[in-house]
């Protein structure tokens, strides 16, 4: 006789009511999971995605995305005349917020050098890649644009040629690709009214400095700065070329920091994804504690809830395993569902789309949370096992 | 045929200054069909002598002898008295310790399981015994909706469910109105006559023993009254 199944079905809204909120607890430690790897992947997405064998960024930083980096935009002329580069291209990055598609959105604008064709995008799922120096754009599906939309930027109108899915910076935004000029215009040319307002900023600068405000008014051309500038030089080598050397010559000759992807990477993970990585890591741990202790709980209190009928099970002569099975059965699946349940409900939910962050799941996580959550079950069981076999039969008789 | 020896049995809880003699010098046996009411105040050793007959409570002195059996031989493993307890002796106790999400039948069926019945002729069997009992129209029900009366009933047939050569019933009535205590009492001597089976039951209650087989009475842990 299946007494574990007979007692669940006797008190199965109980049971379901638990697996559900077990299960909601699972639900969040998955979806925390998710978020901390799609953190992650989003953060070092634009550098894996990024066609070149070096980042070479302005001296003593480590830019252009762990940190702001500047540069004339020649230098990728002198980068490229270095032995053991075969092709290079300019590249700017800078993050805005702006009304594109009926909403103000916060995005990264990508500028490229079109025709040399580094730092372009990638997978592009619909459209075609940017042909003409001026006016076109490729924008991730995120930001919410059609196909051959027109957008505005700054004081021009921008056609949309080409869509890419799952394109964003490190911070999540979806990316909007521009030719290096354009990208430059809308970065630097501001509007009248932001023109005005920096100048007023300056002479109010100046006239706290003790200038007159007629002195400032002629300093001000001094201030106006320079615009032709871009974030980074991607650079390709040659076939066989030694990396070393090139990077050595890079960086003793022309005074410029050079990092391969994988320390672009690296960059990110020890800076700005640091913070958010070991925050989320110490969520998901006490996530993992509290279901774990949940789960403990709840099979410790239905097998003392049990604790007469066991107790009349071993005066009627049943046998431990009789006893063991009761407890462990029901731990297990409680467990289990609650597992089922929070698996079934992160993946609803990442499926749907609603979810504002973008979520991974790794067969790793999730091996790892079934895991700890079964080890869980079954020492909360064991625990309840012990205090069950310890019960005295003539518990059973008391009043 | 003696189915219950019991000699020089006696039962001290603690130790030292704090030591309670519960039961000494108790001598007496019980034959096949045999009822034996078991009277006496409050605290004077009914439950206790019944624990150490049921091989919950190990005697301090004495053996006990059941279908030819010493119990608490050296050896004896808790799983040795489990096994022992299931196959010959069946209980009936004043709370009625049904186990609340079984059935009545399942109640009876589990005990015949536990010896290996299969569930389909547990099941079957358990049937026979509540209709034998007439509960029969409330096989189904969960304890919590039967009256004391049928509780009792559903916890007599779970006793006899594996044809025990004793039963021990410990105040089964005290629960029950004078009625149906009285009914619980008869069905106990119908259970002794029509399946031979020693039956050993407490009661507080002179009222209740009438017709039974032998009498006995306890007082501080003495028979005042011994077995004939
Ligand atoms: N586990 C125990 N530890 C210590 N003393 C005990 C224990 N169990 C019983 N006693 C004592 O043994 C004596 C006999 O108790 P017992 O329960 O056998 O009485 P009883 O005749 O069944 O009483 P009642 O009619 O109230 O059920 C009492 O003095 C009681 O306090
Ligand atoms: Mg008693």
């Amino acid at each position: 006789m299946d007494l574990a199944a007979k007692d669940v079905r006797r008190h199965l809204g109980k049971f379901i009511a638990t697996i559900i909120g077990v299960g909601m607890l699972i639900n969040i430690v998955f979806i925390m999971n998710g978020i901390y790897r799609g953190i992650i992947d989003d953060g070092i997405w634009i550098i894996e995605n990024t066609d070149t064998d070096l980042w070479v960024v302005e001296r003593d930083r480590g830019g252009p995305f762990n940190e702001q980096s500047q540069l004339p935009r020649d230098t990728y002329k002198s980068v490229a005349a270095t032995p053991g580069v075969a092709k290079t291209g300019p590249f700017i990055t800078y993050t805005v917020q702006r009304g594109v598609a009926g909403r103000n959105q916060q995005f990264t604008i990508i500028g490229y050098d079109v025709f040399i064709g580094l730092g372009g995008p990638k997978r592009i799922v619909a459209g075609r890649n940017i042909t003409a120096g001026h006016y076109e754009a490729v924008a991730d599906q995120k930001l919410g644009v059609r196909l051959g939309e027109r957008i505005h930027l700054g004081v021009h109108d921008y056609t949309i040629v080409g869509l890419t899915r799952q394109a964003v910076d490190t911070n999540g935004n979806p990316l909007l690709y521009l030719s290096l000029s354009d990208a430059q215009e809308v970065l630097f040319q501001r509007d009248n009214q932001a023109i005005y307002a920096q100048d007023a900023a300056t002479i109010k600068k100046l006239q706290d400095a003790g200038y007159t405000a007629t002195q400032a008014g002629q300093m001000l051309p001094l201030f106006s700065s320079n615009t032709n500038i871009i974030s980074a030089v991607l650079a390709k080598l040659t076939p066989g070329a030694d990396i070393k050397k090139v990077r050595s010559n890079i960086q003793d000759w022309l005074y410029l920091n050079v990092y391969s992807p994988e320390e672009e990477i690296q960059l990110m993970l020890s800076g700005r994804l640091k913070k958010i990585s070991i925050t989320l890591g110490f969520f998901r741990i006490l996530l993992v504690i509290v279901s774990i202790v949940i789960i403990a709980l709840i099979v410790y209190v239905i097998t003392i809830e049990k604790i007469r009928s066991i107790a009349t099970l071993k005066l009627i002569g049943a046998s431990n395993w009789v006893i063991i099975r009761l407890i462990l059965e029901q731990s297990v699946s409680i467990t289990l569902a609650s597992f089922g349940f929070g698996y079934g409900a992160s993946h609803l939910l990442e499926a749907s789309g609603q979810f504002p962050r973008h979520l991974i799941f790794t067969t790793f996580d999730t091996t790892l949370v079934f895991i700890i959550m079964l080890v869980g079950g079954v020492v909360a069981s064991l625990l309840a096992i012990w205090v069950a076999l310890r019960t005295p039969p003539s518990l059973a008789l008391g009043g | 045929m003696d189915v219950l020896i019991v000699k020089g049995l006696k039962k001290v809880f603690g130790e030292g200054e704090l030591a309670v003699t519960a039961l000494a010098d108790i001598d007496f046996s019980v034959k096949k069909g045999e009822l034996m009411a078991l009277l006496g105040p409050s605290g004077s050793g009914k439950t206790t002598l019944l624990l150490c007959i049921s091989l919950i409570l190990e005697p301090t002195t004495g053996y006990i002898v059941i279908n030819g059996h010493e119990i608490y031989k050296d050896g004896w493993t808790d799983v040795d008295m489990r096994r022992f307890r299931r196959e010959n002796i069946g209980f009936i106790f004043q709370s009625h310790n049904l186990i609340p999400f079984l059935t009545a039948t399942d109640n009876v069926a589990l005990v015949m399981t536990l010896n290996g019945v299969s569930d389909r002729e547990a099941r079957r069997r358990s049937h026979e015994l509540l209709d034998y009992l007439e509960i029969g129209h409330r096989a189904d029900a969960l304890p919590a909706l039967l009256s004391g009366g049928e509780q009792q009933r559903v916890a007599i047939a779970r006793a006899l469910a594996n044809e025990p050569v004793l039963i021990l019933a410990d105040e089964p009535t005290a629960a029950l109105d004078t009625d149906r205590g009285r009914k619980v009492m008869a069905l106990l001597k119908k259970i002794a006559g029509e399946r031979n089976s020693a039956v050993i039951t407490v009661t507080h209650d002179h009222r209740m023993i009438e017709g039974f087989d032998t009498v006995c009475e306890l007082s501080d842990g003495r028979f005042v009254k011994k077995p004939l």
